[in-house]
């Protein structure tokens, strides 16, 4: 059970770029096709990561499910990580009757796979279940309300405190069936190997290293889903080996970072073969705002005017992806939601002279090559960084350089993930890389990184804000925001948080994370692109349903 | 006797640090398996919250217990053989996790080892007999060139031009997707279809070794009194190079055979990397980027029996080998 995915690290292998630019200029390559696909009804998408075999399990609110679980189990409704807007599913609508209860409409004629009529007890039950098994609330929705009831056809949710935009969490929780669940002993373990959803797919065969889903006769709207099967075959554990398997054209749709796109993928069959890399999320550098000189707003201003963001991006992602604009909105995803105030959309560019300024006004003057601050000391910055995420390293690498340049002295540490989570979320390191937003949602975007309330004391970990970022301005407008259904009350609050985001500076963002989406129009059309921009392109998640769901056959 | 005795005391004292090892070396990492499992999640995408974090914890049941206590449960899951759940696979033991994966690398990496050896040892004895001929050349030069192919790099080369640009091998995995594992005839040539890049691979960058060594060891035991002597005597030069100076140049080589017999297990993590094979190596990869703590205790529990185990098996042969061995004791 996740929410909304944004960024996914550009794994990029040297030795499958290499072999890619010399394969795709010297012939169309070796394509073995995909004969299941024959039919027009089989829709081939690139599945799990094959550990190097799959585990069966299909229990939609465990971590270790796999993907597809998606297609069998559908939520209340889909919220898009592109702009935050709603497709239903087993709810027709909601509404908020208080800023504190929350109305989910279930849909009358919605059934379970094996023509159980899915009714307000099962969503009940679902969220029952979440509250009794921490392991199974990931999304934390129990923090969040105190009760949920049935009556007719609805769901009431009670909350805690006002939190509008906390519906879109609670709408994409997977719903599973109270007669068959009841009966399960410990829901946390369990494997789900003979699975009864609502959605459209249901479980065809499932073998070690690719898993078959087919058409649910008895879904509500059976007669709209244009694929009669769904493959997903488990992904190789070499990337390379992933970089050429999509390059041949064997899936309908991947996920895949390939180098020079064009070249290793469209012109192998320019007809169908389309690709959509939009912005999945921010990418940032987090300074740790309870150290000196990060704390010092000047400071943090003349880092970010000292960094060529264009020259960052062109580095860390191949310039797949623009310099991201500093107001914490993605564009063009959440254009709707830009603060009309912002100069140039709240792009900074690299202005030395301007970035000298802040740092004279953080007390930081530069004598002989080094920006020496009043105690007489060299400015110095570590930056914390996975090293298995190798965009953020390239980024990070161009950064130090920069940065050397206004004679700060910056050093790289690149542990593996484990450490690093561990740094960050102890609040010990000096600076981080990191990812912001991409829900799609800007309230849930600010607050996880923003919200004071989540700033722990150094030593005390917090995944949530932990740069440790405490603003009353900030805190009140989130406040107002999470409280507020009124569109024009919500649009005022985001303009202050940009605002507070361009200005402030909590995070220094850099450039977006790319969302690779590569596909095939050779079976089926309808999948997301720049001009219908419905969700993002991971076959993974939420978007893998609101996508499948929207196809149509070619 | 007092050979073997001690050899079963050494052996047993080995385990024992091996064992304990094995419990500490994991722990020592930085990071905890819940920060690992944020890591795979983070990689996927998904938004990093205390929610979430608090969910993993809860799922994970990650020790909370004090190192000894811990210390004592490793050994109670020893003496059981049950090393409960792994954290990357929630729902399978961790006994089913590597007798899964085992098979396939003993399959793949036994085969290409004893292959590699008895193959390389053939080329050395060679290669060593006609020492400074055209024969000995081509052998020393052909071993030189390909022992020094890092396997991964092999392993890509081969893949990308004999699967990918030609398609003649499978570009991944130890058998098509889509079916299940059995005993059927059509599945083990399915199997043993998707082994020959693998086992090519690690074939030819492991013969060199055996080459050289077995090479080096041939002309050491060429010019040994004893071979003159029979070669003296007029014995036919075949009966010489093989019965008389082999037999005894292979001493060195067993030895290294029982080694390599023993690391076949964990040896593998690139070249089953490159492939994407369903074995030991990629899981051991696996557990270590996951700081999957049962899981690796006992994959490096398998291994270092395995290396241990087959020393004490030279140790033992060598008695029977080496006369010099019984003499000595």
């Amino acid at each position: 059970m996740r929410t909304v995915p944004h960024i996914r690290s550009a794994a990029v292998s040297v030795c499958a770029v290499a072999l890619l630019a010399v394969g795709a200029g010297a012939c169309s390559g070796h394509n073995s096709g995909n004969s299941s696909s024959a039919g027009g009804g089989t829709l081939t998408i690139q599945g799990d990561a094959g550990n190097p075999t799959l585990v069966e399990n299909f229990n939609p609110l465990s971590p270790a499910e796999l993907g597809g679980t998606r297609l069998i189990y559908a939520p209340l409704e889909t919220v898009s990580s592109v702009n935050g807007s709603y497709t239903p599913f087993v709810a027709t609508g909601y509404k908020f009757t208080t800023p504190t209860t929350l109305v989910y409409t279930i849909r009358p004629d919605a059934k379970w796979s094996d023509g159980t009529p899915l009714t307000p007890a099962d969503v009940v039950f679902t969220f029952d279940l979440l509250k009794a098994h921490t392991a199974l609330d990931a999304n934390g929705i129990w923090s969040q309300i105190t009760a949920v009831s049935a009556s007719g056809s609805d769901v009431t949710m009670t909350f805690k405190a006002p939190d509008v935009p906390f519906a879109a969490t609670i709408a994409q929780t997977p719903i599973v069936p109270k007669h068959i669940w009841s009966k399960i002993a410990n829901p946390v373990t369990f494997t789900n190997t003979k699975p009864v959803g609502d959605g459209p797919f249901e479980l065809g065969s499932f073998a070690p290293t690719q898993y078959t889903l087919t058409k649910n006769t008895n879904y509500w709207d059976a007669s709209k889903i244009a694929p009669s099967s769904v493959v997903f075959p488990a992904q190789a554990t070499n990337q390379s080996t992933n970089q050429l398997q999509v390059s041949s054209g064997q899936f309908d749709w991947a996920y895949q970072y390939l180098p020079d796109i064009q070249r290793t993928y469209v012109n192998r069959d320019p007809a169908t073969n389309k690709y959509w890399f939009p912005p999945g999320g921010t990418i940032g550098l987090y300074l740790n705002l309870t150290q000196a000189p990060y704390n010092n707003v000047n400071f943090r201003q003349g880092v970010s005017l000292a960094l060529n963001r264009a020259t960052i991006a062109q580095k860390a992602v191949n310039g797949y992806m623009p310099a991201a604009s500093t107001s914490g909105i993605i564009l063009p995803n959440e254009q709707k939601w830009l603060s009309p105030t912002l100069p140039n959309q709240g792009m900074v560019s690299q202005n030395i002279p301007a970035a000298m300024a802040a740092f004279a006004k953080a007390g930081y003057t530069l004598r002989g090559g080094k920006l020496v601050g009043p105690s007489g000391a060299q400015a110095t910055m570590t930056i914390v960084q996975p090293n298995n995420f190798t965009d953020w390293v390239a980024a990070a690498t161009e950064i130090s350089t920069e940065l050397g340049k206004v004679g700060i002295k910056v050093s790289l540490d690149e542990p593996q993930y484990a450490q690093y989570s561990q740094t960050i979320q102890a609040g010990t390191f000096n600076a981080a890389m990191g990812g912001f937003g991409g829900t799609g949602i800007p309230y849930n975007d600010y607050n996880l990184t923003l919200n004071g309330t989540y700033a722990a004391p150094v030593h005390t970990p917090t995944a949530n804000n932990f740069e440790r970022y405490d603003n009353p301005g900030v805190n009140h407008a989130l406040a107002a925001l999470a409280a507020t259904t009124s569109p024009s009350a919500q649009q005022q609050a985001t303009d202050t948080l940009e605002t507070m985001m361009y200005q402030n500076v909590p995070v220094v963002l850099l450039y977006y994370g790319g969302s690779w989406g590569i596909f095939s129009t050779k079976h089926f059309t309808g999948w997301p692109s720049a001009s219908d921009p419905y969700t993002l392109p991971t076959p993974y998640n939420e978007a893998l349903l609101t996508v499948v769901t929207h196809l149509v056959k070619a | 006797m007092g050979y073997i005795l001690r050899k079963v005391v050494l052996f047993i004292i080995t385990l024992w640090a091996a064992i304990t090892l094995v419990f500490i070396l994991p722990r020592l990492m930085p990071g905890s398996p819940v920060d690992a499992a944020l890591g795979k999640l983070a990689s996927a995408g998904v938004p990093i919250t205390n929610a979430e974090r608090a969910a993993i914890e809860a799922q994970l049941g990650a020790p909370h217990t004090n190192l000894l206590a811990q210390y004592g449960d490793y050994w109670k899951s020893i003496a059981t053989l049950r090393f409960g759940t792994s954290y990357s696979f929630p729902t399978q033991t961790v006994a089913l996790t590597i007798g899964k994966a085992l098979p396939w690398t003993l399959f793949i990496v036994g085969t290409t080892t004893i292959l590699a050896f008895i193959i390389g040892t053939l080329l050395g004895v060679y290669a060593g007999w006609r020492r400074g001929k055209l024969a000995d050349s081509s052998v020393t030069i052909g071993a030189t060139f390909f022992g020094a192919f890092p396997p991964f790099w092999l392993g890509l080369l081969l893949l990308y031009w004999l699967s990918f640009k030609y398609g003649w091998f499978p570009i991944k995995g130890g058998y098509d997707p889509g079916i299940t594992p059995d005993w059927s005839l059509s599945f083990m040539g399915n199997a043993l279809y998707h082994s020959v890049l693998p086992g090519l691979t690690l074939a030819i960058t492991t013969l060199s070794g055996w080459v050289f060594g077995m090479r080096n060891n041939m002309i050491n035991t060429l010019g040994e009194d004893y071979v003159t002597f029979a070669e003296a005597n007029g014995l036919r030069s075949r009966t010489v190079a093989l019965l008389y100076a082999a037999r005894n140049a292979l001493l060195p080589n067993v030895t290294a055979f029982g080694l390599a017999l023993g690391a076949v297990i964990g040896g593998t993590v690139l070249v089953e990397g490159v492939y994407s094979y369903p074995g030991v190596g990629n899981l051991l990869y696996l557990a270590v980027t996951n700081h999957d703590f049962p899981l690796m205790q006992a994959l490096f529990l398998v291994i270092t029996l395995s290396m241990l185990v087959a020393i004490f098996v030279v140790d033992l042969l060598y008695v029977r080998l080496d006369p010099r061995v019984r003499s000595s004791t």
